[in-house]
């Protein structure tokens, strides 16, 4: 592989000073002049009808500037994916900005802004609200029934969607098995537990033209939900990007009701309304879905699959959000096209609860996935007596296959079996016992999942957005800015980015600067998600990188009077190829495209060429070449107190394929994030619910419980299998989402070593190991 | 509202205060030092975290009016004539943060570490930001940052 002189290494994050000193860029310290603050009232019943709605005595309060209820908002039925055109056919467009019809606890009822926050809180209690309430229902299957009670009123039994995906002939398939094997596998509702809250500022001039700041995932999808709720023109609409953002793992990725509330608090008073959330409402703003995902699956005695079938039961909540989204992604990315096998059937069953929205959340439905598949895999090996890796490397995808699902790419860069080969030597996997070992109260145990498939980003998905785009320019002091709207929301990409700019441009990492973005200014980009920036709109700064380096050399071969083509820049000095004596800093060269026409020098003036002037600037904007899939195995070991029950994770050993490694700092970081997160899913993250009210009871974080620096294991080791993707930038595909995908199950399977219990349902507390010990 | 005086990074900040109001909502909003900041404002997740006469407090769970009186020091008081204190150099080399929000909680809490136990045990770092959350997962480089710190103090 080429050498590079940025890429590849951990350059220092740009950032870093300004997060180390405070951080000042973060969206939650935006504040204007004038500015009011809004705070909204919520539903305490989670279905209900509002009879009426008086707010006469809150807007008498000294100090409240404007109140909003039902009556006063938009009725526009909308979806909240940034990530999707709002009137794509994929979605249901059913949630309300402020409605009159409750569906879940904590649904918004009424809005009120203030001159302080103080004030905002007060107001909402002399908003009298006279409910009707109504029968709630909670679990999925028990609303899918006859006589439930209904929750939308264009769904049949509340089911939104019945997906269904099959290939070959799954009868036959099953007939071929040597043995079938059987099984359900549930998931729990879990938060993204992103640190800064979601928070905006909207301002409005007084012809009603808005300037958003906002903690969100993608400034471009902010602005089109915004124009689409509130039915005014996206031009209308600036959205400011932040410098970076305090964490969203997918749950920033939707329009929620902060954003259209401040912009209708603003438009209404002609002054900045700032809108933060509470950690509480935070955590009733959006979660993972939980999902029931049942396999039946045959198999040859030799390991290979000949037949699978899976039904998933997914509660998508009170509206329908990413419900009908995440079940594909989840059947396709974890199930349908994860392994090899001629005959397979899924369905999918999308169903609406009295239960606050599903939302994104790293690994999109993949998590609950793989903690189906991988568990069912463990289970299938202890009944062939096999080892679960060769069992994997046979029903994996190899290199140069056909993508199973985007038949119009190919596996170009898929290295799983050295994933595995390399993180099975480090775990020492040879060692470990096929049956529960060990004397004394604490057991130990090694287990392993793949995640085979994922994404780089979104190409060949239906009606998901996927182009980026950048601008790059140099200054006369040969450094460069980048502006693009893509948003660093801690995974580096203030660095990465810059890397691959610098890479391309020939000058050092430092000496590129992520600049300044909104939605005015800079090309359109799709989301911070799906594991696509550093692939995606790292392509995207490449070529606009590519553009500035060849306008660089045009000048400098005026200069130089040189050919172009002869020329090389690297470490910011313009050479002659072969000739580095003939040379000319990027500085030189920048400066003299910016200099007037005639310069005035010591021996009078000179001239210089009209080919050469103009400002150093590269643009583009583009889909990016494809869709390469990272691929993982991970390997963890466990002890578990057979008195207690108790789970510590001792090691963890990450081995993925993720092509060229850009910042290795930045790769790391991601999978320790992934990891904490993926411990958390696996043994104690829940977000609970009062069964009677449907009101949150884990909506603060003594009760919702998440690996702190004492549960973690000392080191997560990670291994990069470094292949070389040949559409991706410098050879590199995406990361983050495989990094949370697959820890749960890598731990059941661990914990089975230990000890033999098995557990299908997630989190695996200490009681469900002593229930499986027999000790309860 | 009362009249209060802070004694923020050795500078004396008069503020109107209201009795309910967290110093860490007063520090952010009415001092406008945006360093400190609120991730739960119950004492839970310690991204609010300054030191009161050198002890680390949650600042969101103290009242302001309380903290007249005292010395405050937030993420602002780090740095010194113009030179970053060495738990913020070592966070930078060592990448010790992702999304950054929960780390000027971690270095106000590491600085209290080392303040009064200059040379820590792993376990001691660990122990001494396990009240704090930080989502990113970033811990094993802010534990790494913390005991590089304390041995660049040392060898200062």
């Amino acid at each position: 592989m080429a050498k590079f002189d940025v890429v590849g290494h951990s350059v220092r994050r740009p950032d870093a000073y300004d997060k180390v000193t405070g951080g000042r860029g973060f969206p939650v310290n935006v504040t204007l002049p004038g500015m009011l603050h809004a705070r909204m009232l919520r539903s305490p019943y989670a279905h209900a009808r509002i009879r009426s709605i008086n707010a006469s005595a809150a807007e008498k309060l000294a100090g409240v500037k404007a109140v909003l209820t039902p009556g006063d908002v938009p009725q526009k039925k909308f979806s909240p994916l940034f990530f999707m055109p709002t009137e794509s056919n994929e979605l249901i467009r059913d949630l309300v900005l402020l409605s009159e019809n409750i569906r879940y606890a904590g649904q918004p009822v009424a809005a009120v802004a203030a001159s302080t926050p103080d004030i905002a809180e007060a107001a909402l209690d002399l908003i009298d609200v006279d409910y009707e309430e109504l029968t709630a229902v909670f679990d999925p299957e028990e609303a899918m029934q006859p006589g439930a009670p209904r929750i939308s009123p264009t769904a049949a039994n509340n089911i939104a969607r019945t997906p269904t995906l099959s290939r070959g002939d799954l009868e036959a398939g099953f007939r071929e098995a040597d043995e079938i094997f059987e099984g359900t596998y549930c998931t729990q509702r879990v938060h993204t537990c992103y640190m800064e809250p979601r928070v905006c500022v909207v301002d409005s001039d007084m012809q009603g033209n808005l300037t958003v700041y906002a903690s969100v995932q993608h400034i471009f999808g902010l602005r089109e939900k915004l124009a689409y709720v509130l039915s005014r023109p996206e031009s209308g609409i600036k959205v400011v990007k932040s410098p970076y953002i305090g964490g969203g793992f997918g749950s920033k990725l939707d329009l929620v009701y902060i954003e259209p509330l401040a912009a209708l608090l603003s438009l209404k008073t002609r002054r900045p309304v700032r809108m933060e959330h509470t950690r509480y409402e935070d955590f009733i703003t959006n979660a993972r879905h939980p999902m029931k995902v049942y396999l039946k699956t045959g198999v040859k005695k030799d390991g290979t699959f000949t037949a699978r079938y899976a039904k998933t039961i997914v509660d998508t909540g009170a509206y329908a959000t990413h419900g009908p989204e995440v079940i594909m992604v989840h059947a396709v990315f974890s199930f349908f096209s994860a392994y090899r096998c001629p005959h397979q059937k899924w369905d999918g069953v999308v169903v609406y609860t009295n239960n606050m929205l599903g939302g994104a959340f790293r690994g999109y439905g993949a998590p609950q996935g793989c903690w189906a598949v991988e568990s069912q895999i463990d289970e299938i090996c202890h009944g062939l007596k096999m080892d679960p890796l060769e069992f994997r490397l046979k029903n994996a995808h190899h290199e140069g296959d056909a993508h199973p699902f985007l038949k119009q790419f190919t596996l170009a860069s898929y290295r799983l079996a050295d994933c595995i080969n390399q993180g099975a030597e480090r775990i020492g996997w040879k060692n470990r016992s096929r049956t529960p070992s060990g004397a004394g109260t604490k057991r130990r145990g090694i287990g392993v999942a793949c995640h085979p498939l994922w994404v780089s980003g979104c190409v060949g998905l239906p009606d998901i957005y996927e182009h980026s785009g950048a601008i790059v320019k140099l200054n006369r002091d040969g450094t460069a800015d980048l502006a693009t709207a893509t948003i660093d929301m801690g995974t580096g990409q203030n660095t990465t980015l810059c890397q691959i700019a610098a890479e391309e441009l020939g000058i050092a990492a430092e000496s590129v600067r992520m600049s300044y973005a909104d939605t005015d200014t800079v090309p359109f980009d799709a989301p911070s998600h799906a594991s696509r920036v550093t692939y995606s709109a790292g392509n995207a700064v490449k070529a606009a990188a590519g553009e500035a380096r060849r306008r660089l050399l045009q000048v400098a071969g005026e200069m130089l009077e040189a050919d172009a083509a002869d020329l090389e820049v690297r470490k910011g000095i313009v050479q002659v190829k072969g000739s580095p004596d003939v040379n000319l800093t990027v500085a030189e060269v920048v400066s003299r495209a910016e200099s007037p026409l005639v310069q005035m020098t010591a021996a009078g003036p000179k001239v210089t060429t009209i080919k050469e002037k103009g400002s150093i600037i590269g643009v583009s904007s583009m889909a990016p070449p494809g869709n390469p899939s990272p691929c993982a195995a991970e390997f963890v070991e466990v002890e578990v107190d057979t008195e207690t029950g108790a789970v510590k994770v001792l090691r963890v050993v990450y081995a993925h394929d993720i092509g060229r490694v850009i910042n290795p700092a930045a790769a790391q970081g991601q999978v320790e994030g992934g990891v904490q997160q993926g411990i958390g899913y696996a043994l104690m993250e829940h977000l609970q619910f009062d069964p009677g009210t449907g009101a949150c009871v884990t909506g603060d974080f003594l009760d919702y419980k998440m690996p702190t620096a004492v549960e973690m294991p000392a080191e997560i080791e990670s291994i990069f299998i470094e292949s070389d993707e040949p559409t991706g930038p410098f050879g590199a595909k995406g990361l983050s989402e495989v990094c949370l995908t697959i820890p749960a199950p890598a731990i059941a399977n661990a914990i089975f070593n230990a000890v033999g219990v098995r557990v299908r349902d997630l989190p695996i507390t200490p009681e469900k190991i002593l229930a499986g010990l027999g000790k309860l | 509202m009362k009249a209060i005086t802070l004694n923020i990074n050795g500078e004396k900040c008069r503020v109107q205060a209201r009795p309910h109001w967290s110093l860490a909502y007063t520090i952010r909003e009415k001092v406008g030092l945006t360093g400190t900041k609120t991730g739960c404002e119950m004492g839970t997740c310690g991204s609010c975290t300054v030191l009161l006469d050198g002890q680390p407090i949650f600042s969101c769970l103290k009242m302001a009016v309380d903290a007249e009186g005292h010395e405050i020091t937030t993420i602002e008081g780090l740095e010194k004539d113009g030179k970053l204190h060495p738990l913020q150099q070592a966070f930078i080399e060592d990448h010790g943060m992702q999304c950054g929000f929960c780390t000027p909680g971690m270095i106000v809490a590491g600085r209290a570490l080392l303040d009064e136990n200059p040379r820590p045990s792993e376990q001691q770092v660990r122990e001494a930001i396990a009240g704090h959350l930080c989502r990113c997962g970033t811990y094993a480089r802010i534990v790494r940052s913390i005991l590089h710190a304390a041995e660049m103090s040392q060898n200062r």
